[in-house]
């Protein structure tokens, strides 16, 4: 019963937002904000870009709100968008080549100038902090295959289709993802533990 | 659950709760500005559509006169006939309308060509009319 209720409220939410209706399309955004940043900070735009491709973003989303058919979920067509929207940014400013280096510090240091006031400190473990500054660590596709896998839960046939990679090209950053987020959690862990003793 | 089925499906605890418990920064006035934005692509839609339809108007209004006058100059003759068998057509047309319906086929029928000038004049006009006091060009202007 409550699913039903839930179901239907979000069908009536869609039909609000495909009418355009403001109230429900702030909404969307407040929904899906922190989404749509993380995929164009982990594409490596800078700060200025990073805001930018994401309005850019909901504002073809609402555009094409109409043509959306709901076969797909509502997140998924959401970061397919917004990661057409950061390549292209990249491809703009000549930097797709930048997807496959590693992230130099100053780019990881995003981690440190995003990092949190009190609040999200408590709310943050220190291992979750290590984790996920290993992941920004990682070439791109790879980090963004594991957000999308581990972080918003997608299957491979999504993540290939927001990503426009083949499922095996996915597989493969995923296993290479892993494998080197295991060899930099041991060593920072190895760390940590040799420092405290 | 599908995702389960899949064979590279492997979620290691600690990473799906360390990746999940991460909040992304985000502006605090961010939705404010897309709605924002989105607002105003809205009006320079509607903008550019009165725009167009001016051009359009104008663009109507040269090329109708200079077609009168390329007319009146070049082909004064043609021209004398033609607004005589306008104004024919009308008184005719008044007639037709009396003696109703098939004698206002036959007269179209034989003088076709100007009823297709007029049918095309009136019906600009008419498209202008309407485009300005169509509601919502009046409010954007």
């Amino acid at each position: 019963m409550a699913r039903q209720i839930q179901s239907e409220r979000s069908y009536d939410w869609l039909q609000s937002l495909r009418s355009g209706e403001e109230c429900a399309f702030a909404e969307f955004i407040n929904k899906y904000k922190e989404t749509v940043f993380l995929c164009c900070r982990g594409l490596g735009l800078t700060e200025v870009e990073v805001e930018d491709a994401a309005s850019e973003t909901f504002i073809a989303a609402y555009k094409g709100l109409q043509r959306y058919s709901g076969k797909a979920e509502l997140s998924t067509w959401l970061w397919s968008i917004a990661y057409r929207q950061a390549i292209n940014y990249l491809r703009k400013n000549r930097r797709k080549w930048q997807l496959w280096t590693e992230p130099d510090e100053s780019a990881v240091g995003g981690l440190k100038a995003k990092e949190p006031g009190p609040v999200s400190a408590a709310q943050n473990s220190e291992e979750a902090y290590i984790i996920w500054a290993a992941v920004e660590r990682l070439p791109r596709p790879w980090a963004m295959a594991i957000i999308l896998h581990y972080r918003e839960e997608k299957c491979i046939a999504d993540i290939a289709k927001i990503m426009q990679a083949r499922k095996n090209t996915v597989k493969t950053y995923l296993f290479r993802g892993r494998n080197k987020l295991k060899e930099m959690l041991a060593a920072s862990f190895t760390e940590i533990a040799s420092v405290n003793g | 659950m599908d995702k389960l089925k899949d064979r590279f499906y492997f979620p290691p605890d600690g990473l799906t709760r360390a990746l999940q418990r991460h909040r992304e920064p985000v502006p605090a006035d961010f939705t404010a500005k897309v709605l924002r934005k989105l607002r105003q692509a809205q009006e320079q839609k509607v903008l550019a559509r009165v725009v167009l339809q001016e051009r359009l108007a104008l663009a109507g209004c040269v090329i109708f006169s200079c077609i009168a006058i390329l007319a009146t100059t070049v082909f004064p003759e043609i021209t004398e006939v033609i607004f005589q068998s306008i104004a024919k057509i009308v008184t005719l047309q008044g007639e037709a309308l009396a003696d109703r319906i098939p004698q206002t086929i036959i007269a179209f029928s034989a003088d076709w060509q100007t009823y297709t000038i007029l049918v095309l004049a009136l019906g600009f006009a008419a498209y202008n009319i309407i485009g300005l006091f169509r509601h919502d060009n009046l409010k954007t202007a």
